[in-house]
């Protein structure tokens, strides 16, 4: 052989090298974990790697009395709360997508706004509007209205379904809105010529289009539904209200004999594992049938927007709405809050308690700088991991088509069916065993490796989608004009998928910024971050100065997300 | 200069039938324009792209200015980046993250050609398409016909020994794709490139090349320079793929000379063209343009009498369809120069050097 031939067998080895490395990335960070967490479940003293087999654990949860109620109020509480996001996310996005909304660009813009108010806020925010003793609107209302009662109460499960289901909303939105955009009013524009009514516009042509679409995100938000701790561990624990994540996080945390219950904790953890991942597996399908519907058919068409007539004012009333309770007055509350020296209603009279005392003492308390470089360090460093990943992950399945794609797609999925909690008690699992080799647990690091499996699944899938759209023969002619791999992947590739890397890096970074039920499992003596700290003030009875850091929170997540916003318009240009 | 042996690839290997490419073998001259040309899913594409290493092929051998590029016998495979070549590709794939000039020189730096050398020749070739002026003009902000034209410069740059383009005029609308035709060829002649060239259209086909390949379910059915594929095809496939066609059976009643005398649906005919050897069964070709109208009373060799049933006026030509006195059904070109109308009736004259014998029946397509 002469220099520069190189032998098809070697070349069959470095097509296979990339889904073996990567696949054994993903094993040690999806899969170990799971598997410690079904093992801990069989073990009588709940650790993994003790002796003795048993399955006492699963005869104490499902033999539990409560146990019925949990798994009811579980169903009531995501099939609810979805119920809403999906009714007000289609609505939503039919209003900007479709029809002559005035502002339609605007509200668009505006969606930013809920996603960097974290559901921990949000939550926080109308247990202090709708608190039975305290909150504001029941004050209000035993005033004005003379009632002896509150009338509302945040502590209930319908406020959770209430809370829950405007957190949703912006994800619902954001998953159906480029359906609505990318649907080719050609289809519309056939069956109008063909002499169709708006009625049978909508029965025969629009309502089956759409469907797998609008499928495939009540499915995604069934399983964010299943997940979700911070809302039903804010609003439902107090009241002793449990659904399956917050009754997790109580059997390994403040289960009453002190001791976590971790046995448990893992036999009650494989019937969710199974759910979601029979969810997971219905999800795959449904976005798979809405990629075969998917009629983009290049740029250059504007779809048909309905004409709403007098009907612009009720619609405008519903974004309005949308807008005021999702965000308005659960941040309005907290930003109050924050001003006071102690949990005081909004009134006039109030107003002369105005305190900057809140922020001040945020500011120079190192317990909560120290958190603040922990949660930036947390975020900064699992969005790198996960962009890395994600590209390479991505760019393995879709570009090379190595052998095995299928497998690392599927296992890059399989973290969206992971609830916080979950990945939080078997990472205690795997790097308490394991803490003599790796010492991370009660690091900042155990949360980046929770982070990074966490988030993998969003990513893979952003990347994805962008990859599939960069053709092909860009990085060919790379190859033919003589360049190496590398070459290509820097020159060319890389730079053009670079605006949406850099997309997938930002989201990642404000959802690390905010999630809390990870952190709250995996708390140590090192590594408390701002979404920790906020919940110790809250459950410890320092209302006010949870306020105070949610308000900053509100305000970091803002500006990241902006920026995401910004990178992600830029990206459309490019392509 | 180019040297495919015996090529075969699968595009479904647990399928025992599923070819791409089943078995292509072709020899390409130093600075010939060579075509292959057929429909789509007919292996050319996959050649092209076995040629360039982008694909890798299951059998056979390639070799590219004397050095194999590869070999599944030998086990050889050449890297895409040290093999030869330049590539226009159908969509172009001009880099939207640079400007035209970068485009242009993104080869050179993969050679390592830098400097004043690089200048001179990023100038050279972005002067060779008119396209000096836009040098320095983002990707995105150019028409289609440009970008067409910075992807062959960034092609030619690289003064590799073969030039491969995979229907790069297929995205033209269709006056622009007669221009670039044009230019085309005559920047291959001038640069004096061996040129590979795959396209579905056979007028592009018979334009542009000094050989085409006719291709077919990863076969190569035919071989042979424009004139020779038009004029005198040997298969019934190629006969049709090439241009407007009317096949009839016919048998071989009588030879004289150089004469042949045919039994056709039309009638007895006489050809000048050879008989095929192979035996089986015949067909009679007759392109629309080679029949002409004979004057009333005209009668003898090969006139055929006629009503003309259908006429299509497109301007420049005109096409009518002849119900002819035996029943059978002939097109005839004419131009606007003499229009005729339906009903008339018509005599017709087929010029003997003009009745090619084609092997095969015309209901086998094959």
């Amino acid at each position: 052989m002469r220099p520069g031939e190189t032998s098809a067998r070697s070349a069959a080895i470095l097509r296979a090298a990339p889904s073996l490395l990567l696949g054994a990335l993903l094993v040690y960070l999806v899969v170990v974990p799971l598997f410690f967490l079904g093992l801990s479940s069989l073990r009588p003293t709940g650790f993994p790697f003790d002796p003795g087999w048993t399955f006492d654990n699963f005869r104490a949860v499902y033999g539990a009395p409560g146990f019925g109620r949990l798994i009811g109020d579980t169903i009531v509480f995501a099939g609810g709360s979805i119920a809403i996001a999906l009714t007000l996310g289609t609505l939503l996005a039919w209003l900007v997508e479709r029809t002559d909304l005035p502002g339609a660009g605007f509200v668009r813009a505006l969606v930013i706004l809920p996603m960097a108010t974290p559901p921990l806020l949000m939550a926080i925010g109308w247990a202090m509007l709708l608190s039975p003793r305290s909150g504001a609107l029941n004050v209000w209302a035993r005033e004005w209205f003379g009632l002896s009662a509150a009338p509302f109460n945040a502590y209930s499960l319908g406020a959770m379904i209430f809370v829950q289901g405007l957190a949703l909303t912006s994800t619902a939105f954001l998953f159906l809105a480029p359906a609505f955009r990318n649907m080719d009013p050609s289809l519309e524009e056939a069956a109008l010529t063909s002499g169709a009514s708006t009625r049978m516009l909508f029965q025969r042509v629009l309502i089956p289009l759409l469907r797998p679409a609008v499928l495939a995100a009540g499915v995604f938000l069934l399983i964010v539904g299943f997940v979700v701790f911070e809302i039903p561990g804010t609003l439902g624990m107090p009241a002793r209200i449990f659904v399956l994540s917050s009754q997790l996080f109580y059997l390994a945390s403040e289960a009453p004999g002190g001791m976590p219950l971790y046995g448990q904790v893992g036999a009650l953890a494989t019937l969710f594992l199974l759910l979601l991942l029979g969810l997971g597996v219905v999800y795959r399908h449904f976005t798979r049938e809405a990629s075969r519907y998917r009629t983009v058919t290049g740029k250059g068409f504007r779809p048909r927007r309905m004409r709403l007539g007098a009907w612009r004012w009720p619609a405008l009333g519903v974004v309005g709405g949308y807008f005021l309770l999702a965000v308005i007055m659960p941040v309005g509350m907290l930003v109050w809050m924050s001003l006071m020296p102690y949990q005081a209603r909004p009134s006039w009279a109030n107003l002369a308690l105005v305190t900057l005392e809140n922020h001040r003492d945020f500011l120079d308390t190192p317990r909560v700088l120290e958190a603040m470089a922990n949660t930036l360090l947390v975020a900064v460093v699992s969005a790198t991991a996960v962009a890395i990943l994600a590209t390479l992950i991505s760019w393995t399945t879709v570009r090379l088509r190595a052998p095995g794609s299928a497998v690392l797609d599927a296992l890059a999925f399989l973290p969206i069916a992971i609830p916080g909690v979950m990945m939080g008690v078997a990472l205690i699992y795997v790097y308490l065993t394991l803490d003599p080799i790796i010492a991370i647990y009660g690091t900042v690091w155990i949360l980046i490796i929770a982070y990074t499996t966490d988030y993998l699944s969003f990513g893979t899938r952003a990347a994805g989608g962008v990859m599939v759209q960069l053709h092909p023969e860009l990085e060919e002619a790379g190859r033919t004009s003589g360049a190496s791999g590398f070459m290509v992947l820097r020159r060319i590739t890389l730079p053009l998928l670079l605006p949406a890397i850099a997309a997938i890096w930002i989201w990642v970074l404000a959802h690390a910024m905010r999630e809390l039920s990870t952190a709250l499992m995996l708390q140590g003596r090192d590594n408390q971050v701002v979404t920790t700290l906020l919940w110790d003030y809250w459950q410890g009875g320092e209302p006010t100065r949870a306020a105070a850091v949610g308000v900053w929170l509100v305000v970091a997540l803002l500006l990241a997300l902006a920026l995401w916003q910004i990178l992600a318009r830029r990206r459309e240009r490019l392509m | 200069m180019l040297r495919i042996e015996n090529l075969a690839k699968r595009y479904d290997t647990t399928r025992a039938d599923a070819f791409a490419v089943r078995d292509v073998s072709i020899e390409v001259a130093e600075g010939e324009f060579f075509t292959l040309l057929g429909p789509s899913g007919c292996g050319k594409t996959t050649t092209l792209r076995s040629v360039a290493g982008l694909e890798m092929p299951d059998a056979g051998e390639i070799a590219i200015a004397g050095q194999t590029v590869f070999s599944a016998a030998r086990g050889i495979v050449v890297p895409v980046a040290r093999r030869d070549i330049a590539m226009v590709f159908q969509s172009y794939a001009i880099w939207p993250h640079m400007t035209v000039a970068e485009n242009v020189r993104f080869p050179l730096e993969a050679m390592g050609v830098r400097g004043a050398e690089a200048v001179k020749r990023v100038a050279h070739a972005l002067e060779m398409v008119g396209l000096a002026a836009f040098r320095d003009r983002p990707a995105p902000l150019l028409s289609g016909g440009q970008q067409q034209r910075v992807a062959l410069a960034r092609a030619v740059v690289k003064q590799a020994k073969i030039l491969l383009l995979d229907e790069p005029l297929s995205n033209l609308d269709a006056r622009l794709r007669e221009q670039m035709r044009v230019e085309l060829r005559d920047l291959q002649r001038r640069i004096g490139t061996t040129a590979i060239y795959v396209t579905h259209d056979q007028e592009e086909a018979m334009a542009l090349s000094d050989r085409v390949a006719v291709m077919r379910d990863g076969v190569v059915v035919e071989l042979a320079p424009p004139r020779d594929l038009y004029l005198q095809p040997r298969s019934i496939f190629a006969a049709r793929f090439v241009g407007q066609a009317d096949l009839f059976p016919c048998t071989v009643i009588l030879r004289q000379d150089d004469l042949v005398r045919l039994r056709t649906p039309l009638g007895d005919l006489s050809s000048k063209r050879p008989v095929p050897i192979e035996g089986g069964p015949l067909s009679l070709l007759i392109r629309p343009e080679h029949v002409a109208f004979a004057a009333p009373d005209a009668t003898g060799l090969n006139i055929l009498e006629g009503t003309i049933r259908r006429v299509i006026f497109s301007g420049r030509l005109v096409e009518y369809g002849v119900d002819l006195v035996g029943g059978a059904t002939l097109r005839v070109q004419g131009t606007s120069a003499t229009l005729r109308d339906e009903g008339e009736v018509a005599r017709l004259y087929l010029p003997p050097e003009r009745c090619v014998i084609v092997q095969g029946s015309p209901d086998s397509d094959a």
